[in-house]
């Protein structure tokens, strides 16, 4: 196939308007009569709450509404309905809202919440998933009081709050069957997205009606808004989310965290908008987190290398509510044990409740965590049999017809391929495992693969508006959140139609009329939105060329459509150009074309049995890839400096291939923070870094690594023009990659990260 | 509350406001003016979102307030684009894939704008230097840097 305009680096379609400072954020929005929200939030990590007094708050001019948990005592969440709006009876969490006020301007509102006075009784705190396990305080009393809407499946008088399980083979009899058995464990610290832009929500509630609208940069709208019916007590059409741009995303804006606080204060200001902005120290103490985890990993391999057997715990440390971790603990269930081929394997996954802020989607759905755990597992092996850790990896890893873990037959994967790719990049093969620079630096090169799902069954829609000069307006509900979205879209549309780019424009997402898509997450929108602008894009057509055969007085089925010329087969001269389309006349009081595409992949799925996990078919979309890294360690001071990643990554196709590469080197970044600098520190429950300043993410400096990245483009049969989603593959094998090569600089084993400088050099004193 | 009334120019234009003594200079142009382009991010210093420039020097407008800029000539991401073309930098930033979510994106130009002053032609460890205080978490940094180095040198040109 000929491609014109997928496949070629387009720059972005919403560049100008942010560089021009035009890009409305959720903060952004200002509604006339809008008053400001505060929030009271609880000061203990796990507390009775005896009293809550709120009339100095009352007192102060400017306020309009103070409210409490008494006021509102539903309660939420998408898989397990455990968490209030406000707390009521008890907190379990620094920082979880205690009671709401909204006033005229924002000193006021947030004066007024000083003034709040709550009486507690301390409840011992849960800090950790060690202190979870033992059950000695839950948090959750009685799990089976609560509403389960999703897959989620709690312990009854445990801190329990989801077991995942996969099974295949016989476990014992693998570990039998080989020559070695190592057993390790790994852990990685609790992360905090830091978008630059907080979480946001400006909503308002029409009091006769009982509508509510929600102006907020959400990444899901169409997830959030039932959880909000039902959080509201409303149906669904009542409630209406119209979606801001959003300022950073990475799974930090799938859950609702503004939105119910913005619209329970709407509810008690006789209709007045409430806008409620999270601070930088909210975001941190009670916005939502990468759950800490620590994961068990025992494998049994043969003498040559060849894997026999892996069982591997995983355990999530959730946070004070269950939210998202089920899906969690789904996603890095199937993914724990690489991408390879192993004939016993056994995986068991747990979501702890402890009281800390919530750990739940976080880019990549915790398979950076499982990819970090089972490759430092594979360099340890290759250590142990003194085999080449790529050599070791290419020896086991899946190819074309290979069985997964979970029984599914694999096609077109190139794991392989990205491997060999990735260590080029680096040179590997031109250098050894670790050597010393000349200026006295501990070198070491280190390789990381991994597999990933996309979540799967799901749907999506798109509406195509064919305007009256040839342009093309796009409904599609899939979220901007700097990945490009809205470029891929309008691209795949302009391939499909023939319609220039530039005459191609995405409307805002609003739930009272954009169609359906499920959420921005699990790296989807690509295949799915695109699936479903092709489909739309034939209706398009096909109308079209009912059109111009009505206008050329021939029979439908002696159109034709080619590049976007709508033309009658071997008669040149009956041919109208899509962009001429308005001159022509044939669109002339006719019925106006709208083409509609609605995507499943409801029969592209097999569900996987509950307890083993086996399927045809557990997902429509693996994504693969592998990094490697090379990295310096100054035996002085134990810094650490990422100097190379080399990447491969299989996109399937790369639509926007510059597109493509940005969504790799943000990674890379964002991983090397993972791995060398970020953790939110707690103790006994109460989050010690809570602030930019001691929480560090990557800056300019941090960041001058050389980056070598390849697209492998191994077309998947179901992918729009062959392409795979690329949104969170980049981050996944990133960590494990570094770790590996500082592991191999400092000859160590640290499998734990952050790995700090004192981790390095407490090494050399050993 | 305490006011006091103040002269700026903002991007070319003269205001005359009466403001509270603690507003930041931030908080007066996102919601006086009306000017939103500058982002808030932390409102503690440390993330670059809301950098202005405050006769001609880049400036965390989160940490100053507005009473401070009496007198002063400020310049926002709204008056980098003149006349309906885009500005070298805001150019370079499209053509390098510089920007992502975007929200950093505005801090981002102003503090390049101060950095092209200073140093009309960059290298990238000035840039990674001069731009530390400025946080991105969606590109990795890599085509920021080539995009001033690429502004600077459409500069030369022009
Ligand atoms: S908002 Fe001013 S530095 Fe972050
Ligand atoms: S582009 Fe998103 S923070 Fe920089």
């Amino acid at each position: 196939m000929d491609l014109k305009v997928v496949g070629k680096p387009v720059a972005r379609k919403d560049a100008i308007e942010k560089v021009t400072g035009q890009t409305k954020f959720g903060a952004d929005i200002d509604l006339p009569g809008q008053l400001y929200g505060a929030v009271c939030r609880s000061t203990y990590p796990h507390a009775t709450i005896k009293n809550v007094n709120t009339e100095m708050a009352l007192k102060l001019p400017g306020v309009r509404a103070v409210i409490t948990g008494k006021d509102y005592t539903k309660l939420y969440g998408q898989f397990i309905e455990d968490q209030p709006v406000i707390a009521f009876d008890k907190v379990r969490y620094q920082g979880e809202p205690v009671a709401l006020v909204a006033a005229e301007d924002l000193l006021t509102a947030q004066e007024a919440a000083r003034l709040i006075e709550i009486e507690y009784e301390p409840l011992p705190v849960v800090n950790s998933i060690d202190e979870a396990l033992t059950n000695e305080t839950l948090l959750h009393e009685d799990w089976s009081k609560y509403n389960i809407p999703g897959a989620c499946h709690p312990v009854q008088n445990t801190n329990i709050g989801d077991t995942f399980t996969l099974r295949k083979g016989d476990i014992e009899q693998g570990f039998k069957e080989s020559d070695l058995v190592v057993e390790n464990k790994f852990s990685c610290s609790m992360l905090q997205h830091t978008t630059i832009e907080t979480h946001t929500a400006t909503a308002y509630v029409n009091q006769i009606t009982g509508e509510i609208t929600v102006y907020t940069p959400a990444q899901s709208p169409f997830t959030i808004r039932p959880v909000l019916a039902k959080a509201f007590n409303v149906p669904l059409e009542k409630i209406r989310i119209i979606c801001t741009a959003i300022g950073g995303g990475f799974g930090s804006k799938y859950e609702v965290r503004a939105e119910p606080l913005a619209i329970a204060l709407a509810l008690f200001t006789n209709g007045r908008p409430v806008k409620l902005q999270f601070s930088r120290e909210e975001e941190f103490m009670a916005s939502v987190a990468r759950a800490p985890a620590q994961i068990h990993l025992k494998t049994g391999v043969k003498k040559d290398g060849t894997l026999v057997a892996q069982q591997v715990k995983i355990y999530w440390d959730t946070g004070a509510y269950v939210t998202t971790g089920p899906r969690v603990n789904y996603n890095a269930g199937f993914a724990a044990c690489g991408p390879y081929k192993i004939p016993h394997a056994w995986v068991d996954g747990y979501c702890l409740v402890t009281n800390k802020s919530l750990g739940t989607a976080y880019r990549g759905f915790g398979v950076p965590e499982v990819a970090c755990a089972h490759e430092f597992q594979m360099d340890c092996i290759a250590k142990e049999l003194g085999l080449d850790p790529l050599e070791l990896r290419l020896k086991n890893v899946l190819e074309e017809g290979d069985i997964s873990v979970t029984g599914e037959v694999m096609q077109s994967i190139a794991v392989k391929e990205c491997l060999e790719e990735a260590a080029k990049n680096i040179g590997w093969y031109d250098k050894p495992l670790n050597w010393t620079t000349q200026d006295g630096k501990l070198a070491g090169k280190g390789i990381a693969c991994f597999c990933k799902l996309t979540g799967t069954p799901s749907t999506t829609s798109t509406v195509l508006k064919l305007n009256e000069n040839g342009s093309l307006t796009i409904q599609y509900s899939g979220r901007e959140m700097g990945q490009g979205v809205t470029t891929v879209i309008p691209q795949m549309a302009a391939e499909a139609l023939g319609i220039s780019l530039d005459k191609i424009h995405m409307a805002p997402v609003d739930t009272a009329y954009s169609p359906y898509d499920k959420t921005t997450t699990s790296s989807r929108s690509t295949f799915h939105g695109g699936n479903a602008v092709l489909m739309a894009a034939e209706q398009i057509k096909e109308q079209l060329l009912d059109l111009a055969a009505k206008y050329f007085q021939v029979s439908p089925s002696q159109m034709e459509y080619v590049d976007g010329v709508i033309r009658c087969k071997g008669e040149p001269t009956k041919a109208i150009h899509i962009e001429d389309i308005e001159a022509s006349g044939i669109l002339k009081e006719q019925p106006p074309v709208i083409g509609n595409g609605t995507y499943s992949t409801l029969n592209l799925y097999y569900k996987p049995d509950p307890l083993t996990r086996q399927s045809k078919r557990p997902t429509v979309m693996w994504m693969f890839g592998a990094q490697a890294a090379i990295t310096e360690v100054d035996p002085a001071t134990g810094c650490i400096k990422l100097k190379t990643i080399g990447a491969a990554h299989d996109v399937g196709y790369a639509i926007n291939p510059v597109g493509c590469l940005q969504q790799i080197e943000g990674p890379i970044i964002m991983g090397l923070g993972h791995a060398l600098l970020e953790e939110m520190i707690y103790e006994n429950g109460i989050l010690r870094n809570g602030n930019m300043v001691d929480y560090k993410v990557p800056t300019f400096q941090d960041s001058d690594v050389e980056m070598k990245i390849t697209l492998v483009e191994k077309q998947h049969p179901e992918g729009p023009f062959g392409a795979k989603g690329i949104g969170e593959p980049g981050i996944c094998p990133v960590a494990a990659a570094i770790v590996n090569s500082v592991n191999a600089a400092c000859e160590a084993n640290l499998n734990s990260i952050p790995i700090k400088p004192e981790h390095v050099l407490f090494r050399k004193e050993d | 509350m305490k006011t006091l009334t103040i002269q700026v120019t903002v991007n070319g234009e003269a205001f005359c406001k009466t403001v509270g003594v603690n507003m930041t200079l931030l908080e007066f142009l996102r919601e006086e003016l009306h000017l939103t382009g500058t982002k808030l991010g932390c409102n503690e210093g440390e993330c670059g979102a809301c950098t202005v420039l405050v006769d001609g020097k880049p400036v965390n407008s989160c940490l100053m307030l507005a009473v401070e800029a009496d007198g002063a000539e400020i310049f926002t991401v709204e008056g980098l684009a003149k006349d309906g073309t885009l500005h070298p930098l805001q150019e370079a930033f499209i053509e390098a894939g510089a920007v992502q979510c975007g929200f950093c994106t505005p801090g981002m130009l102003m503090s390049a704008k101060a950095l092209l002053d200073k140093y009309p032609k960059p290298t990238a460890q000035q840039i990674r230097k001069e731009l530390e205080g400025n946080i991105c978490r969606c590109t990795g940094y890599d085509r920021i840097v080539k995009a001033i180095i690429l502004a600077s040198e459409m500069n030369k040109e022009g």
